[in-house]
């Protein structure tokens, strides 16, 4: 029974829906790599973080060059700010390329919930941005008030995106 | 003192080439606005045929669509079922079409005259597929990814501007189909339906200096 509650207790702590830990190998397991997610539920997952974390979103694909170019740089970031930050990466992978797509997470080790793009292109691309004309890599970063710091399409340095999250971090 | 003065030169040049290779974060571009003229119309630029032709030459009576394209975006690919189908549906309703590859900065990179001619030739284009050199046209209409469309009417006034349609992946999945309607619509002298419209792409590979 003791056994029992235990477990339970361990499973609800780590299924916390709005705070997947990052980095340990216990809850990789539980937390899924790679979901499906269109523009409104990205806006809800987005939203979850406000007054808690500042919010970088990036929408790539393993397909394009700049994304794969930058991706470790944001990896980088969010190693860098584990408690202030949440990175919300959204593959926008043709469906057939999603084990390809997963792969690439894993080869980064990325050990936190990714999102994969089901939605219609100009539906998700707006309900990201009225300015994104669709190019990738989109960045968008979004500060703990739940306010835009900048966005932005093509890809960025490890230094431009440091600037803006420091920006997006204040208290 | 020499030793200050090369340190300080080593200095600069470092911060230069940093400032030089750093990749740059970029806004939204100011793409071309429904009713703006059609930029760049007597400028011309190498087909694959090794012909030099320009936008004025390739309109038609009812005007003129441009496809931002290439060859290394898996976009195209998916999409280029469609360019054949659609190249003639607008030459039937005179209107003229052209591609431009706009991937200035890997052209080493399978974007080359070259790479274009074996490209044209392996899906046997029916349309103009020409490099624009350094990006210019591609910037001169705000275009930002492949493929990027412009239609514009017989006064050369761009109509419509965005996707092909709203389904890459598929011909037969297509709800709306976007530059179809428009050349359609364009043609019999109506108002377009859908002026606008977004879709994913690869983005426009501009020039270093860019």
């Amino acid at each position: 029974m003791l056994l029992v509650v235990v477990v339970f207790s361990v499973m609800n702590c780590s299924n916390s829906p709005d705070e997947p830990e990052v980095k340990t190998a216990h809850v990789e397991k539980k937390t899924p790599l790679l979901e499906d997610v269109d523009g409104e539920a990205l806006q809800q997952i987005i939203n979850s973080y406000k007054g808690k974390k500042a919010v970088l979103v990036n929408v790539w694909a393993t397909w394009c060059v700049p994304c794969v170019e930058e991706f470790p740089e944001i990896v980088k970031i969010q190693r860098k700010y584990p408690k202030e930050l949440r990175v919300i990466f959204v593959s926008a992978d043709f469906p057939e390329d999603r084990s390809r797509a997963k792969k690439f997470l894993k080869d980064h080790n990325v050990d936190w919930t990714t999102y994969f793009k089901t939605a219609k292109d100009e539906a998700f691309i707006n309900s990201l941005s009225k300015d994104w004309t669709g190019a990738l890599p989109f960045s968008k970063i979004i500060d703990r008030k739940g306010n835009e710091v900048a966005h932005w399409e093509n890809k960025a340095s490890f230094d431009t995106f440091n600037k803006h999250v420091k920006q997006a971090i204040k208290p | 003192m020499k030793r200050i003065i090369t340190l300080s030169a080593c200095t600069a040049l470092a911060v230069v080439a940093l400032w030089a290779f750093s990749p740059v974060e970029k806004a939204a571009k100011d793409e071309l606005k429904i009713g703006a003229k059609a930029p760049m119309l007597e400028t011309p630029v190498m087909d694959v045929s090794g012909k030099k032709i320009t936008l004025k030459e390739v309109g038609k009576e009812n005007g003129l669509l441009v496809n931002f394209s290439c060859n290394t975006c898996p976009w195209v690919s998916r999409w280029e079922d469609r360019y054949n189908p659609i190249a003639k549906l607008a030459k039937e309703h005179g209107v003229g079409v052209i591609a431009l590859n706009p991937n200035a900065a890997i052209r080493d990179g399978g974007e080359s005259l070259e790479d274009m001619k074996k490209r044209s030739d392996k899906n046997s284009y029916n349309f103009y597929y020409a490099l624009d050199k350094d990006s210019r046209i591609a910037k001169a209409f705000g275009a930002t990814r492949t493929p990027h469309i412009y239609v514009f009417n017989s006064e050369m006034e761009l109509v419509y501007r965005g996707a092909i349609d709203d389904n890459a992946r598929s011909a037969e999945g297509v709800e709306k189909p976007y530059l179809k309607n428009a050349i359609k619509e364009m043609a019999a002298g109506k108002e377009i339906s859908d002026k606008t419209s977004k879709s994913l792409g690869c983005t426009i590979k501009f020039p270093a200096s860019e």
